[in-house]
């Protein structure tokens, strides 16, 4: 499920990423740009041999040089590697790989171990990888050491054993014990079988191979497609993987000798667009992939096509198949294989692709640029001596504008243009039709290009604004007001006020170099109140008219008017009709004019001024205006600071008023003591007997006791615990108790005196 | 009822898990990244933004997004702190994952990079929607924008935006400006007013718009102008990011390599400002920047060093606390200058900006108010684009003792001479009126 899922959406994202997939491109600088970043040896060399041979072949491929940076501790790898008999088949492959670029070893000296351990794994491979490792390992033997002799024993019977794993479906396994089939394993496995081819020492029969191409001919049966003409091979190990594995197959087995293959040719133009419409992988197996898939179809030119022939056999083939319908079963297996026949007897190899490419797509009609073309192979190599044909150019209405007209070739640039447009070429969007024509049948043979190559072309242009008007209107009488001229390139400062009986028209004229009426994809009016509530009028065609009506819609509304073919946009604002879109804002409003379309070179984006409005009060059930978002810098900004007030202590009055106070206070005091002296006060009747003295000077201590007691609690109670609240009780009615006793003798002693005195 | 729903979701997506916190608080930065992708090849177009987080050491995990066995938890537990969704067009997720499991992950504290493109699916949009971000509702609609689109030889439909709005945040978007305009293709967003969570990173000019470039409009389009959003964040309460972009391709080898010039500028740029900005954008999201730590508050009176258990209305205090901001290997002293703390008690009553001393500290001094009852020295530091900081210590105030008032008050000599004049006359009285002959 997931797996279907995924297949199915390969094509739509790789359509979302290169969506400009119907233009590929060859592969540029830009490409080896990334391949430096992609293939980053760690410490000066890569991580696995086979990691070091997919960076070595794409960076030959592309023409960096980056050999001498990694050959010495990559070498010291490879040798290694070879000089082990122990090494597993997969690093012996690789190393020699490796070792096929940095030619880490050369001569005849590959130790004979190797060779026999590769002939043996060939021998008693089970596994297709086994197959593939060990194979392709005596080839690469063959191609670097001249003097060992690589050859296979029984090439027959490995052949057999390897076409054994094939599946009916053209797909191959990988093991005769899994029943899982891939397309990844059949590239694999072409590979593998063009290595035998090589390797045997007497010819393989012709029937074996035969069967290996009908194979061939199946697997492109479930060949992937876009719409656009792009083909690809789809498998668990991803697209890439796949499509690459099935390419590198085909290739070296339509190389070997003896073999003959026929693709179709779109197909091969098609593999080759699905690998330039990657764009640049960032995975270095996906780059790797990309670019050697490339350099296969680039570098087949062993053989030639015969288009004519092929086409004529297909039909021969197409009509055979008509009548076969009516056959029987047996018929059909004869049928098929005649078509096998026909393969085989017409010596068939795949073709260069060529692929057309536009460095812009976008022409500037204002700046006179011509239109480039450029035909090159995939790798971006020079393509062969051809011209180019814009077959057709239509516009967004279907019509064609241009017809079969050749493209000029400039040689130093190596790329075709068109200078010259016609008359009536004006802004807008085509589609180009080119066509590639080879010239010199021996070119024809080599090389192959899509049929048509169908390229979107914007063309864009000054738009001249014209007769642009600002004016309120009176609704009713539709007399104007107040009008002015402006000059929307610039932001104006235009300042109108209007009440909501009152209409605002804008009417400007939008005329294409040719003197067309244009019509923007983008052309709005925007008024934004103060308090950022903002409204969109779409400047819309709503009909032809021949003169200027305002009609009075409670909408905003443009009326386009051809006159002596000029288009006026005419944009009519009721504020009626609005005031409920404006919420019942009244207030300034700026008035903001964007227009812009693709094709217009001076898009603008105008403040035309302000205006005021005087909008009714606002109905309870109307809709409130809605919120604004907040600006998030003013969210963050910190708080203003805040300090306590302190509560003020009450006013206090002078320090010497309330000395004066106190002066005050003691003056009766004073008069009190100058008041007895003059009444002349005495104590005469102070006890004289020394019982009755002693308690009285007792009682009179024990007084001034307790008010000294007052006297030293208010003084030092809140300095020192000593004498707080209850400590000072405590002494005070110990003292009290004293008191009572000595002030009862005191003046028992008195009373007892007096009494004397009455009674003497 | 939309409204309502949406509320609930946002309530409950910033209320629920705030004491959940994933990362150890030593060390904030996300580990193990859940990459989920409607396409494997994505990790090859994709490859130089996930090479550079591989690089900064986080653990990706690709999966398709329909791949059966996705779950983010297993025994309970979240297996990721982070979460890539480079899948747009997915309808339904794979395994147990779907848009609530998502919102709960966010809600756990951990991080989300979204990225919906053209035709983003509802599931997108809805997961959008709840980090209070809304996809223009058009499916066909693309921002376009007819002045500043880059001026690319491919595209002539003006969709590929060279976009420079860029919020203005050494916290997002790093210290090292992005001279290069960012590279934008897809779907415009606007914001949720009522959310002040979210806020736009990338936004577009005043000339654009969201609309379908190849039909012609019948009707104003939804947003225009600098309402649309491009690339949008948002941290939760619980420090929880979000980036949601309305554009795959931001993210993609292509436009990170592409060059870039924006119509009507003379400025040509060798390569786009894509990787800059995404990889910025990436550090903030995984808390590689802007996660501040505080230390505990440390309080105490003038003169002392030992924290009261209570202070004394008009007590003079020194109050200091320890910022440090997570610099994605080590904690670094965070200075700047708008700390505030409050001293609080049902509102402020005291509010300062505390000075550093640009090692991390900050501190201040004041007079505890005149008002007696439970504070709270808070300090809640709210910066764009750092996480926020809310500590809060608890502390009493109580009114004078009776015998902390003034005791020998002048203005009350004449009371107190009056009591020790009688009291002194009375003393002379009694010896007068015993004793006299």
């Amino acid at each position: 499920m997931a797996r279907g899922l995924s297949r199915f959406l390969v094509p739509l994202l790789l359509v979302a990423i290169c969506n400009a997939a119907s233009v590929s491109h060859p592969i540029s600088d830009s490409h080896r740009s990334a391949a430096l970043d992609v293939f980053v040896p760690l410490d000066g060399s890569y991580k696995s041999l086979e990691e070091a041979y997919e960076a070595l072949k794409s960076l030959e491929i592309l023409g960096i040089d980056k050999k001498s940076d990694l050959s010495s501790v990559t070498c010291e790898n490879v040798v290694k590697v070879l000089g082990s008999p122990s090494s597993a088949l997969k690093d012996v492959f690789y190393a020699l790989s490796v070792n096929g670029i940095l030619k880490c070893k050369s001569g005849e000296d590959v130790s004979k171990d190797i060779v026999s351990k590769l002939q043996a794994g060939a021998k008693d491979a089970k596994l297709l990888l086994d197959f593939y490792y060990s194979i392709r390992g005596l080839v690469l033997v063959k191609e670097q050491f001249a003097g060992t002799d690589p050859s296979l024993g029984d090439a027959a019977a490995i052949f057999r054993s390897i076409k054994a794993l094939s599946q009916s479906d053209g797909r191959w396994r990988y093991s005769s014990n899994n029943a899982e089939s891939s397309t990844f394993a059949a590239g694999l496995a072409f590979e593998t079988l063009a290595g035998v081819i090589s390797l045997a020492p007497s010819e393989i029969d012709q029937s074996l191979i035969q069967t290996v191409k009908t194979g061939i001919l199946k697997l492109f049966d479930s060949i992937q497609k876009y719409d656009d003409g792009t083909f690809y091979f789809d498998g668990s190990e991803g697209p890439i993987s796949t499509t690459a594995s099935v390419i590198r197959g085909l290739t070296s087995f339509a190389a070997s000798e003896s073999t003959g293959l026929n693709l179709p040719g779109d197909k091969i133009v098609g593999l080759a667009k699905f690998f330039l419409g990657v764009g640049i992988p960032g995975d270095a197996k996906d780059f790797f992939n990309q670019i050697d898939a490339l350099a296969c179809l680039e570098d087949n030119r062993q053989g030639y096509f015969h288009a004519i022939y092929a086409i004529y056999l297909l039909r021969l083939v197409v009509h055979h198949l008509r009548i076969m319908n009516k056959m029987t079963a047996e018929m059909i297996s004869v049928e098929k294989t005649i078509i096998c026949a026909t393969v085989v007897v017409y010596d068939f190899r795949f073709s260069v692709p060529l692929i057309l490419s536009l460095p812009s797509t976008v022409i500037s009609l204002s700046k006179k640029e011509p239109l480039k073309v450029k035909v090159s192979t995939v790798l971006g190599s020079k393509a062969p001596a051809l011209s180019v044909k814009l077959a057709q150019a239509l516009n967004s209405k279907g019509s064609s504008v241009i017809n079969n007209q050749e493209l000029k070739f400039d040689a130093d640039s190596a790329t075709y243009f068109l200078d010259s447009f016609p008359k009536n070429f004006d802004v807008g969007k085509y589609t180009f039709v080119f066509e590639i024509l080879l010239d010199e049948s021996a070119n024809e043979k080599a090389y192959i290009t899509e049929a048509q190559t169908k390229v979107p072309i914007a063309a864009t242009g000054a738009i001249s604004i014209e007769n642009a008007e600002i004016a309120v209107l009176d609704s009713d009488v539709g007399s104007v007001e107040s009008q002015k001229k402006l000059d929307l390139t610039k932001d104006g400062g235009v300042s109108l006020s209007a009440n909501h009986l009152q209409k605002l028209r804008l009417s400007f004229q939008l005329t294409t170099p040719l003197g067309l009426v244009f019509k923007p994809h983008q052309a709005f009016l925007k008024l934004k109140h103060e308090s950022q509530v903002e409204h969109i009028f779409l400047v819309k065609t709503s009909g032809k008219k021949s003169e200027v009506v305002l009609v009075k819609f409670l909408k905003l509304r443009l009326d386009w008017l051809l006159l002596k073919n000029y288009l006026i946009y005419l944009l009519a604002t009721d504020f009626l009709g609005l005031v409920e879109k404006l919420y019942y804002l009244s207030g300034k409003y700026e008035i903001q004019l964007t227009i812009g379309d693709a094709s217009m070179e001076n898009s603008l984006l105008s403040n035309i001024g302000h205006i005021e409005l005087d909008l009714p009060e606002r109905p309870e059930k109307a809709p409130l205006p809605p919120l604004q978002p907040t600006d998030p810098y003013s969210r963050f900004v910190p708080k203003a600071e805040i300090s306590h007030i302190f509560r003020v202590p009450e006013k206090l009055p002078a320090k010497q008023l309330s000395l004066i106070f106190l002066g005050l206070i003691v003056l009766p005091f004073i008069f009190f003591l100058i008041g007895l002296t003059r009444l002349g006060v005495n104590i005469k009747s102070f006890p004289s007997s020394v019982g009755a003295a002693t308690s009285a000077l007792l009682f009179h201590g024990g007084i001034g006791a307790v008010l000294l007691l007052y006297v030293l609690f208010w003084l030092k109670a809140s300095s020192q615990k000593l004498l707080d609240l209850f400590t000072t009780l405590k002494a005070l009615s110990l003292l009290g108790v004293f008191l009572l006793f000595v002030g009862h003798r005191t003046l028992s002693n008195l009373a007892a005196a007096s009494n004397k005195l009455k009674s003497a | 009822m939309m409204n309502l729903s949406r509320s609930v979701a946002l309530i409950s997506l910033f209320l629920l898990p705030l004491l959940t916190f994933s990362f150890s608080v030593d060390n904030p930065t996300d580990r193990r990244v859940l990459v989920l992708l409607d396409d494997l090849s994505l990790k090859s177009s994709h490859s130089i933004f996930f090479s550079t987080l591989k690089s900064r050491g986080f653990d990706l995990d690709f999966k398709l997004a329909e791949d059966s066995k996705l779950a983010l938890q297993r025994y309970g537990q979240y297996v990721y702190d982070g979460l890539i969704i480079f899948a747009p067009s997915t309808e339904r997720f794979g395994g147990s994952l779907d848009s609530k499991s998502i919102a709960d992950f966010v809600d756990s504290g951990r991080d989300l990079i979204l990225s919906a493109d053209t035709s983003a699916s509802d599931l997108i949009r809805g997961i959008a929607l709840e980090c209070g971000v809304d996809f223009d509702e058009d499916s066909s609609a693309m921002v376009i924008d007819h002045s500043s689109f880059s001026v690319s030889d491919v595209d002539g439909d003006h969709t590929l935006i060279a976009a420079d709005g860029l919020v203005k945040s050494h916290a997002i978007l790093g210290k090292t400006k992005i001279e290069a305009p960012v590279l934008f293709r897809g779907v415009a967003h606007s914001l949720n007013p009522t959310n002040n969570l979210v806020l736009k990173v990338l936004s577009a000019s005043p000339s654009a718009y969201s609309a379908n470039p190849s039909s012609k409009l019948s009707s104003p389009p939804q947003l225009t102008g600098s309402a649309i959003s491009l690339v949008s964040v948002m941290q939760a309460r619980n420090n929880a990011r979000v980036v949601i972009s309305g554009s795959l391709q931001l993210f993609s080898d292509r436009l990170f390599r592409s060059g870039v010039q924006k119509a009507g500028s003379p400025n040509k740029y060798e390569k786009s400002g894509n990787q800059q900005f995404v990889t910025e954008l990436s550090k903030w999201v995984f808390h590689e920047r802007g996660h501040l730590k505080a230390g505990s508050l440390v309080h105490h009176r003038v003169g002392e060093t030992d924290e009261p258990a209570i202070y004394r209305i008009k007590d003079d205090l020194e109050f200091s606390v320890e910022i440090l901001e997570w610099s994605g290997k080590s904690w670094e002293p965070y200075v700047a200058d708008d700390v505030q703390v409050q001293f609080y008690m049902m509102s402020p009553y005291v509010l300062k900006t505390l000075s550093t001393d640009k090692k991390g500290l900050y501190h201040t001094s004041f007079k505890v108010p005149d008002v007696y009852g439970v504070f709270q020295f808070k300090v809640e530091y709210e910066k764009l684009g750092y996480t926020t900081l809310s500590l809060s210590k608890q502390i009493p105030v109580r009114p004078y003792r009776h015998n902390e008032y003034e005791r020998f008050i002048p203005t009350a000599y004449p009371y107190y001479g009056a009591c020790f004049t009688t009291m002194a006359g009375f003393f002379v009285f009694s010896f007068v009126y015993l004793y006299h002959k």
